[in-house]
């Protein structure tokens, strides 16, 4: 067992790498199950060992991708309090938004082998809690869209908002409207805890959807 | 029978939220699965006559499909049949069309969603079994979930999740520790090799599943941009390609993995073997035919600045005439630059053998002087095609030695090159014609 500080190794860079995949894939997977895109863009692919559905849409695929790269130096230095992939309906209005909760310990204590598998073993099991949330959520009225929202700790915002890492892909502060939902209720996943991350994943749903 | 595995497997689906299946349960409460199939189906009766919270469950259908003999049978053509039907030599035939029928309706066993259960079970000849598979409250839309909910459980029990299987092998017997010594050595020649393969083997089952999808609808819409990324694929996966390779490796790899499905999952090393070897036969012939359109390339730029030169090169050289550019038939020495015309001429008078009457385009081997980058001069003696005849002045000496790009550049600068090169012309012109070889040139010192 070794303690390792935030630099070493950086630390931050590998569990902003796997957090990122793994968002990418739960993004993926959250549009398929809550089917706010036709099931017939999605391909079955295999990541953690199971089969996983991702879209082919190439334009789908390229978002997804800039906004989490947008993300990754947030999660790095542990600015990211809250990622929320949110689904509204026509009017934009929030009807459903899938939060996850990360927090990243300060003070590592790594043991050497088996850390990933394990971790894998954990995201594994969020991909398969997401693919049954439809048994305790109520389905989404039709044509809806989502974003993707961030919620960072004290003033980490201002710095994205100076530098756009990506090029026209600039990040907005979110509306009041699409931040907060009417009648929220709150649904539990998932919870994980590992050395190196702990993450968190419940839902608010809108009591009335249509 | 304990009734209390109907409150467990409520607990696991109502309260967890958890995708039941049979193999799972056996694992967890550990119990053989034939047992845990009837939990399953005993606790789906129980609650479906409380009429409590939906559930939907899955079931595992085995048995023979109808549907397959069918399309069969009709391609035999009637005619055929009542032709044959007399003639002795063909009832052997007969009796084997027949036999291959009854295969041919094909064993399958499926996983079906409960809404589909009847009417696949309509659709086959022979229900073989049919059992619960899985319990869950959600509606699955694809049956990804139920997989990766047998992949935990397997792996957590690796060393004993055949300990309540009902499929048994009396010769499957764990092996002791020397015969797996044993074994390991054995196995770790070969281990390179298909590891090796394993790139191929997945990238061939990858390319071919998009391109044998069926483009239809929306993934239709998709096709034009998918294909050059499908293409990319079997690019990055298979071994570096030149640009013409890949066109023809695409549908290369869609025949070799059509051709036998199976071999897809199970992934021999035969097919990816034959696939790799034909890759790099295909990589050796692109290699070959590149390089050549690269040589005739670089002979036609040279050809022109050989003509540049001829205007120049007979100016500070008095002693030359018409600079006859044909050369004899040489391979690696390099001169510096006054000297070639000289050397040649000697050389050249002597084959004169290949005189045709009629205009040919032949082969002929010529020195080319130029400077370099550094300012070196350079003389390279290729071949290049020249037309000719029989009554022209220019003889042309032909030989089948391969071509010589001579690479090298001499470093001295071309002072003491001058003086080594009358000696060197002299030593040459003594040989005569026989073949200067690039050893020669070092022992004239």
């Amino acid at each position: 067992m070794t303690t390792l500080t935030r630099q070493d190794l950086n630390f931050g860079q590998v569990v902003a790498d796997i957090l990122c995949e793994f968002l990418e894939v739960a993004i993926h997977l959250i549009l398929y199950v809550r089917e706010v895109y036709p099931s017939g863009i999605f391909q079955k692919r295999k990541k953690y060992s199971v089969p996983v559905q991702m879209s082919c849409h190439p334009e789908l695929n390229q978002y997804i991708q800039d906004t989490l790269h947008c993300v990754k130096p947030l999660i790095e230095k542990n600015d990211a309090e809250k990622v929320v992939v949110v689904i509204m309906d026509k009017e934009h209005h929030p009807v459903e938004r899938f939060v996850f909760e990360i927090s990243q310990p300060t003070l590592l204590s790594i043991s050497s082998d088996t850390l990933l598998s394990h971790v894998e073993q954990l995201l594994r099991a969020f991909i398969l809690k997401i693919s049954v949330c439809d048994a305790v959520l109520n389905s989404n009225p039709p044509g809806c869209s989502f974003t993707v929202l961030v919620h960072t700790r004290d003033a980490a915002t201002r710095n994205m908002e100076k530098v756009q890492v990506i090029k026209d892909f600039p990040w907005i502060v979110a509306d009041e409207q699409e931040v907060h939902m009417q009648e929220p209720r709150l649904i539990p996943l998932k919870t994980m805890t590992s050395d190196i991350v702990k993450m968190q994943l419940y839902v608010e749903e809108r009591a009335h959807k249509t | 029978m304990d009734e209390l595995y109907l409150d467990n497997i409520d607990e696991f689906v109502n309260d967890h939220d958890k995708i039941v299946t049979y193999k799972w349960l056996s694992l967890t409460l550990g119990v053989h699965v034939n047992t845990a199939k009837q939990m399953l189906y005993h606790y789906l009766d129980h609650k479906r006559k409380e009429s409590s919270a939906q559930l939907h469950a899955t079931y595992l259908v085995s048995g023979k499909f109808e549907d397959n003999g069918q399309t069969v049978r009709h391609t035999i053509n009637r005619q055929d049949v009542f032709r044959h039907m007399f003639d002795f030599r063909y009832f052997n035939f007969m009796l084997l069309m027949f036999l291959l029928l009854m295969l041919l309706q094909g064993h399958k066993v499926s996983v079906v969603k409960e809404d589909q259960l009847e009417d696949f079970k309509s659709k086959m000849s022979l229900v073989v079994s049919v059992h619960v598979y899985s319990v869950q409250k959600a509606l699955l839309k694809d049956s990804g979930p139920l997989y990766s909910v047998d992949y935990d459980a397997v792996k957590d029990n690796l060393k004993n999740c055949t300990k309540y299987s009902a499929i048994r092998c009396a010769g499957a017997v764990p092996m002791s520790s020397l015969e797996l010594q044993q074994a390991r050595q054995i196995h770790q020649v070969p281990a390179p090799e298909p590891e090796h393969k394993k790139p191929a083997m997945n990238g061939e089952a990858n390319a071919s599943k998009p391109s044998t999808k069926p483009q239809k609808g929306i993934m239709g819409m998709f096709a034009n941009k998918a294909a050059p990324k499908n293409q990319d694929n079997v690019k990055d996966i298979k071994t570096e390609q030149k640009a013409d390779a890949p066109v023809a490796e695409a549908p290369k790899s869609k025949p070799a993995a059509k051709a036998n499905p199976m071999m897809n999952f199970f992934g021999t090393q035969t097919a990816s073997e034959c696939c790799q070897q034909s890759e790099q036969s295909q990589y050796r012939r692109a290699c070959h035919k590149s390089k050549r359109v690269v040589d005739s390339d670089s002979e036609e730029e040279k050809m022109e600045k050989k003509k540049r030169r001829r205007i120049k090169k007979p100016e500070p050289d008095s002693s030359d005439e018409d600079v006859i550019p044909d050369s004899p038939q040489q391979m690696k020495t390099r001169e510096p630059s006054p000297s070639p015309e000289k050397e040649v001429e000697p050389v050249s008078h002597s084959p004169q053998g290949n005189s045709q009457k009629t205009r040919k385009r032949r082969r002929v081997l010529k020195a080319r002087t130029f400077v370099d980058d550094e300012g070196c001069i350079v003389t390279e003696k290729c071949y290049e095609s020249e037309s000719y005849s029989e009554t022209e002045d220019d003889v042309q000496a032909t030989k089948q030695a391969s071509k010589d790009p001579v690479p090298a550049k001499r470093p001295a600068s071309h002072k003491p090159d001058e003086k080594k090169s009358q000696k060197k012309t002299s030593a040459n012109a003594n040989k005569g014609s026989k073949q200067a070889s690039i050893m020669g040139f070092f022992q004239k010192k």
